[in-house]
């Protein structure tokens, strides 16, 4: 066949076809919807970013460290003509209201509150808008006094104008802030954001020693500097640092690398679940054509008797699915670049509208080559029947089938498992992760589908005796041999199966996180505690009734080598591997104990057991991370003063606990005369927490109080709304599950017909014909629910219990929502799709099959 | 050297799996057909007629025996070497039309002529179907057709890509008489115009009272045979084949 020859019989041919298959192309289009919408809102996001980099970064390059800024980097600045700079410190600490005559007379503290404190300078920002009210610019609003988030007023009751107590110096707020450049909604923060000038924090007596204090400069390059210029100044500017290991250096171009990683790693896991919806599309793509085919034999024998080479006659057929596979894909990549408009209601601040765009091109052709790609592989192995239509069909009707082509059938299998495994690796561009998706798609698949099998088997097999012929009918229908159920069962089934799981795990995980913690861990942490301000604590924790009071002596480090190499020389080696570069660099907090406590547990070599080392004692996970063992070396500088320490012991730390622990635990007696300062875990009573932290903060302000609850019940919420986000993912998969069943139901519609107007004819009444079609639906949806509940379970348990490590408790009420929805939805949308057959008059169809 | 007949079938029988037996439809045929002849298969319903001709064009296989079209035996080649013997040697035309029913009826007769790759398709397709007097209905659909004229499609499809051999099973079998008559005409007129060879099957003894021969089937067996000058009966053995004689190549 030539192709002009090939394309003209291909647009002839759909001619018959075209209505029946609108069920093929709904379920494609339903998949890739759910697909595109992903990618789409992704690929917005991510451009977002990229378009904004300057904005986020508020300059075009950033120099940070846990530190104050060398010298050496004035000095190398001076150097350069036309470089702007300005500082930054970023902090997080407690700040309160000025206590009331009231709450002065009575012993009680003004209210306090956990903030994020950011100390500029008045060039920043470089680049973007910082928008406040009154309408001013920051820096004369700080020129008055200090710029607060409008939640921190809200929190405190407080007002414009009011003082604000920071640290050990009071301050008028004399505006709010409402956005500012270069802090991003979708992080999690710690607490509402205070803005103060660098001469204000002064005052506030915050900068002590083990304070945790992010040290940034800004710089702004000249005008026209180009991104090469601009790469190569970095690479100048991070040569000029001594130990430049222990600075970042972040140009705009970089984009956020963190922030964008953090990014692709939740799209990777909804692309799966938006995957999960197009193979459950693929399924009715292959039920659909199998439906199809069985109405085309004869076609199809007419076409081989003519002279077209069966091989011709495939090619026309798969040319056919892959013209409305791109139909369905193009309707369904239309949808999925309208549902990033609706994300941001969805996922609440989580996602800016202001970062949503609509036209993802890419992202529109990744979906539409997928569902493609997926039309096609799910077309095949139904499409091989064609080959067994035996041309004698013309003069025989009953004709026997040809016998089928073993070959052909093994390699629809590959290239449907191929085609599977290549998807899966489109969407999360890890193979790992993809040849697990598709061995636990084929694995999952495959149970579902025996079970379904079973079900329809066992279904066949109940007594039917029941009294009412509209039941009887209805079962009959559904465990009839040969009927098209199985499928719709298995996808249903797929659907029923990824909300439940969805919803499960996040119910657990968000149960977990706001469930009291356990009797004997603390509530919360107490940091940079100084020497003598320890005794005063424990009375307050006292006074507040705290239980479970544990301190540490902290000692500030850094790491300088392991085994004599130097740790800017390590770090340089894979500058790529940012969690080795961030285990090395870090601000290494060292305690020092006599004994670990029952969450720490020696796997490998002794505690203190060489008297004549100094020794330290590391946990598993860090020390490979660091890629050390029993026997290295490790040099510090703490405060300037070198200490070599030698690893005798690796433990591991059971951190679920939240009680205090350490990477690195030190011998006693080496660090007595160190520097340092102390941190607490207590337990407070729930309703005492607030009042704690307020009277701490009245006469500790330097001291922090992290409380862990509070810091829960924020990833929660946090977590709540992406579950909202992926059950509405999720949800995609159960449409394209009643598309599919609409399909099977509407394949059937002919012979339904008939059956329809037999009954009529018999006396049953329109009600009763609905009754059984209902009962029919109704115990499909049902079976479907019951087996996509058991599956979803065992996969939430798995996740749950195997992957979270947090305890499975059995939640009736979703299984049975599940299970009763699906049953619910399977009947109405069973019963549409039956509509016509039900309208239809008895005699025009009893008519119709004599002729 | 004598010519190489159009069809031969050697011992040709053909089973068909039933319930749990084995039921034979035609049992050990022997039959030659001349090129240019006209045989009438006649014979009670059962008999095997349909089958026979489904060997003859490589719709069906034998369960045992050969098939022999020009020379080279059939019963053995794949599917797709079928289809393209089908296409440039055999036309068919059944008792129930076998239109295409999604396209025109001249895009069903168009259809052969485009899978050949002929050039003039579009002339030839105008051409036939003013032959067979439906000149102005090529863009009806088969089912805006009365029988009549699906079956004139039919025949001009049959003819499109001239082929040397024409099946015809029951071709009157679904039309009254008067159609009938004229359809045979018109079938009989385009048969001398190509010289073609023409098997065609029937239960009419009015129908196949123009063929050169008449073959009867009982039962699968082949009963008797005559022409219009003798009547032979029984049946003649086959002259047995020369093995010097060379088989000539399918034509096409």
């Amino acid at each position: 066949m030539s192709p002009k020859v090939y394309l003209r019989a291909l647009l002839r041919e759909s001619r018959g076809s075209r209505g029946r298959l609108l069920f093929f192309i709904a379920c494609l289009a339903v998949g890739v919807a759910a697909v595109v919408a992903v990618s789409a809102l992704a690929a917005s996001l991510e451009a977002a970013i990229r378009s904004e980099a300057r904005q986020l970064l508020a300059a075009d390059l950033k120099v940070s460290g846990r530190q104050p800024l060398p010298t050496e980097l004035d000095a190398f600045l001076q150097s350069k003509e036309g470089v702007e700079r300005t500082d930054l410190k970023e902090l997080v600490t407690i700040v309160a209201a000025q206590a009331t005559e009231e709450e002065v007379t009575s012993g009680t503290a003004a209210p306090s509150q956990l903030v994020e404190l950011k100390v500029v300078e008045e060039a920043y920002p470089f680049f973007g808008e910082i928008e406040v009210h009154p309408a001013a610019t920051l820096s004369s609003l700080l020129h008055r006094g200090v710029v607060v988030a409008p939640d921190l007023l809200t929190r405190l009751g407080l007002a414009v104008g009011d003082p604000l107590r920071i640290g050990s110096a009071n301050f008028q707020i004399s505006g709010t802030v409402l956005s500012e450049p270069d802090r991003i909604s979708f992080n999690l923060t710690m607490g509402p954001r205070v803005f103060l000038s660098a001469q204000a924090f002064d005052q506030t007596g915050l900068e002590t020693f083990g304070s945790r204090i992010g040290y940034r400069a800004l710089l702004k390059l000249p005008e026209g500097t180009t991104q090469k210029l601009l790469k190569s100044f970095a690479e100048d500017l991070e040569a000029s640092l001594p130990n430049a290991a222990y600075y970042n250096v972040e140009t705009y171009t970089e984009a956020q690398p963190a922030m964008r990683q953090g990014l692709r790693q939740v799209e990777r896991f909804l692309a799966l679940v938006a995957l999960v919806a197009l193979l459950t599309g693929g399924i009715g793509v292959a039920q659909t054509v199998r439906a199809w085919l069985a109405g085309r034999l004869q076609a199809i024998a007419i076409l081989k008797c003519l002279g077209m080479r069966p091989r011709e006659v495939l090619t026309l057929y798969l040319g056919q699915t892959t013209l409305l596979g791109a139909a369905g894909s193009l309707a369904g990549g239309a949808l999925g670049l309208m549902v990033p408009q609706v994300a941001p209601i969805l996922l609440g601040d989580l996602i800016p509208a202001s970062a949503v765009s609509s036209w993802q091109p890419l992202a529109l052709f990744q979906g539409v080559a997928l569902g493609i790609g997926i039309a096609i592989i799910f077309s095949v192995p139904p499409l091989l029947a064609l080959l067994r239509v035996p041309p004698v069909r013309v003069l025989r009707h009953q004709a026997e089938s040809l016998p089928a082509n073993r070959r052909a059938n093994w390699a629809a299998a590959a290239l449907l498992l191929l085609g599977i495994a290549l998807a899966s690796l489109v969407q999360t561009r890890s193979p790992w992760l993809a040849a697990q998706f598709t061995g636990g798609v084929i694995v999952v698949t495959a149970v579902l589908m025996a079970v379904a099998a079973g079900t329809i088997r066992l279904v066949g097999r109940l007594p039917r005796d029941l009294g009412r012929p509209w039941l009887r009918y209805g079962l009959a229908n559904l465990g009839r041999p040969g009927s098209a159920t199985t499928g719709a069962i298995v996808a249903l089934g797929l659907g029923v199966m990824v909300v439940l799981a969805m919803s499960l795990v996040e119910t657990h995980l968000s149960h977990q996180l706001r469930a009291d913690l356990p009797e004997d861990s603390p509530t919360g942490f107490l940091v940079d505690i100084q020497q003598d301000q320890w005794e005063g604590v424990q009375n307050l924790l006292q006074q507040q009734e705290a239980k479970a009071v544990d301190s540490v002596p902290v000692v500030m480090a850094r790491l300088s080598s392991i085994d004599g190499t130097s740790i800017q020389k390590l770090a340089e080696e894979n500058p790529e591997d940012r969690d080795r570069r961030w285990a090395l660099t870090r601000e290494q907090r060292l305690t020092y104990l006599d004994e670990l406590g029952d969450d720490n547990e020696v796997v490998e070599g002794a505690l203190w057991s060489d008297p004549t080392l100094a020794e330290v004692s590391v946990e598993t996970e860090f020390a490979k991370e660091l890629g050390i063992g029993i026997g290295s070396r490790l040099g510090f500088d703490i405060q300037g003063v070198p200490l070599e320490l030698a690893v005798t012991s690796l433990r591991t730390v059971r951190w679920e606990t939240f009680r205090i622990n350490f990477f690195l635990v030190v011998e006693p007696g080496v660090l007595d005369t160190a520097p340092q300062f102390r941190v607490a875990a207590a337990r407070l009573p729930r309703d005492r927490e607030q009042s704690f932290q307020d009277l701490l903060s009245a006469q500790y302000p330097n001291i922090t109080l992290l409380r862990i609850r509070e810091i829960l019940e924020k990833i929660a919420g946090v977590l709540g709304r992406l579950g909202v986000g992926v059950r509405f993912l999720g949800g995609f998969t159960v449409l394209a599950g009643l598309a599919i069943l609409a399909g099977a139901v509407s394949a059937g519609a002919s012979r339904r017909g008939r059956e329809v107007a037999l009954l009529k004819t018999l006396g049953l009444t329109r009600i009763g014909v609905l009754a059984a079609f209902t009962v029919e639906y109704a115990c499909l949806g049902l079976a479907a629910g019951i087996i996509g509940a058991a599956a979803g379970g065992v996969l939430a348990w798995a996740v749950v219990t195997q992957g979270m490590e947090i305890d499975w408790v059995f939640l009736p009420k979703p299984f049975f929502f599940t299970i009763l929805g699906s049953a619910a939805l399977t009947a109405l949308a069973g019963n549409a799709a039956s509509l016509r057959a039900l309208a239809q008059r008895p005699i025009t169809v009893l008519r119709r099959q004599d002729s | 050297m004598p010519a190489v007949p159009h069809i031969e079938l050697r011992n040709l029988s053909r089973r068909l799996p039933s319930g749990g037996r084995s039921l034979t439809i035609l049992d050990e045929v022997e039959l030659t057909i001349e090129r240019g002849e006209f045989v009438a298969v006649l014979g009670p319903s059962g008999s095997g007629k349909s089958t026979l001709l489904a060997l003859m064009a490589g719709l069906d296989r034998p369960s045992q025996g050969e098939v022999l079209l020009n020379g080279k035996a059939i019963h053995d080649l794949s599917e797709d070497q079928l289809a393209r013997l089908r296409l440039q040697e055999i036309g068919f035309v059944f008792q129930s039309f076998q239109l295409l029913g999604n396209l025109t009826a001249r895009e069903n007769v168009l259809l052969p002529l485009e899978l050949a790759g002929v050039r003039d398709a579009d002339q030839r397709v105008a051409d036939l179907l003013k032959n067979v007097g439906l000149g102005q209905r090529g863009h009806h659909y088969p089912s805006q057709l009365s029988g009549g004229e699906q079956q004139r499609v039919a025949v001009a499809r049959a003819f499109a890509c001239h082929p040397p051999l024409l099946l015809a099973d029951e071709p009157t079998g679904n039309l009254d008489s008067a159609t009938g008559s004229l359809l045979l005409e018109l079938l009989m007129d385009l048969r001398r115009r190509h010289g073609t060879t023409l098997v065609l099957v029937t239960h009419d003894a009015a129908v196949a009272s123009s063929a050169d021969r008449r073959i009867f089937l009982r039962d699968g067996r082949l009963d008797r045979q005559e022409t219009d000058e003798t009547e032979i009966a029984p049946l003649e053995p086959p002259s047995p084949l020369d093995p010097a004689k060379p088989l000539s190549p399918v034509a096409g």
